[in-house]
């Protein structure tokens, strides 16, 4: 029993961390290249780690969408341990606008030329904080989706992720209501019940062994 | 569409959050109350008085100042999310 109830509450944990993995915003310290218009099939695996089409437009089975080239500075542990190591970066800029993820993000062609100013800027002074959320994966051929673009001097910046910190803060606090709501309800409505009901059994109880008393009491008669 | 599919279950949740947090407020308050009985009336767990002291005791709960705070649930997550809309799309 403790192991099913152990099993079952790692895959819940495992669910929750991928969820918030592709959720929430990270930062990442990018050299920003170039930017791009791809037109995407979508297939029935990969459409919803896409958004929508540009907020105001009718969505269509295949559309164009704007690419963010980069060279990304590797990092542990979610970006909380920089390295000196690079990688290349592909970044999607979708709207996201009234759909989850909750971002309410309208303005992609205005990051998609913020993107192009910084990336015109050369080599070496074309760093930038990248903030998204998402995943890459080559297989399905899905990317992160850029939702801010910040031109910084130098990849040598710290970083700290407030909304993040907020947001599990926020979570914790939402539990421990959650929980104190369940004791009291519990504590006034249910355990009353039980008390109540274990008072009729047990006298029940006291009914059914006197029944047999009187029962047994044939046998011994004879 | 996108944006009053968003609005109405948006407020549906917070709708649910608030009767939440107002049923949890009003069973501390009352638990209190029963309490604060005992501790004057240690043998008394039915009589009339003590009913009218919890009717009274809630009665004077509903028309303070906190439970209207409740009404933040719906306050707060308006103003962030708009907030957050300024933020993410100014320039």
């Amino acid at each position: 029993m403790d192991t099913v109830k152990r099993v079952f509450r790692i895959i819940i944990f495992v669910i929750l961390a991928l969820f918030f993995s592709y959720v929430l915003p990270q930062h990442d310290v990018v050299r920003v290249t170039s930017t791009e218009i791809i037109r995407q099939d979508f297939s029935s695996v990969n459409r919803i780690f896409y958004a929508q089409a540009d907020s105001g437009n009718v969505e269509n089975p295949t559309r164009d969408i704007r690419l963010i080239n980069t060279v990304k500075r590797k990092t542990f542990l979610l970006g909380f341990i920089p390295r000196e190591a690079e990688k290349v970066m592909v970044y999607r800029n979708e709207d996201t606008g009234w759909i989850w993820p909750p971002y309410f993000k309208f303005d992609s062609s205005d990051l998609q030329a913020q993107a192009a100013s910084i990336a015109s800027k050369g080599d070496g002074n074309n760093w930038a904080i990248m903030t998204h959320y998402g995943w890459r994966n080559r297989f399905f051929t899905i990317f992160p989706n850029a939702v801010g673009l910040k031109p910084i001097d130098g990849p040598d910046v710290k970083i700290i992720p407030w909304f993040n910190i907020f947001f599990f803060a926020f979570l914790i606090i939402g539990w421990l209501f959650l929980r104190a709501l369940w004791r009291q309800f519990r504590q006034r409505s249910i355990d009353p019940v039980i008390e109540d009901a274990s008072e009729t059994w047990e006298l029940l109880d006291d009914k059914a062994d006197e029944a047999k008393g009187r029962f047994m009491g044939w046998f011994k008669r004879k | 569409m996108g944006f009053v599919r968003f609005v109405f279950f948006g407020y549906l949740g917070l709708t649910v959050i608030y009767w939440l947090i107002n049923i949890y407020s009003r069973s501390v308050r009352l638990e209190r109350l029963e309490n604060e009985w005992a501790e004057g009336h240690p043998d008394d767990e039915g009589s009339d008085a003590r009913q009218s002291f919890l009717d009274d005791g809630m009665a004077a709960y509903h028309a303070s100042f906190r439970p209207k705070l409740i009404g933040l649930v719906y306050i707060i997550p308006t103003i962030l999310v708009i907030v957050a809309l300024v933020v993410r799309n100014s320039n």
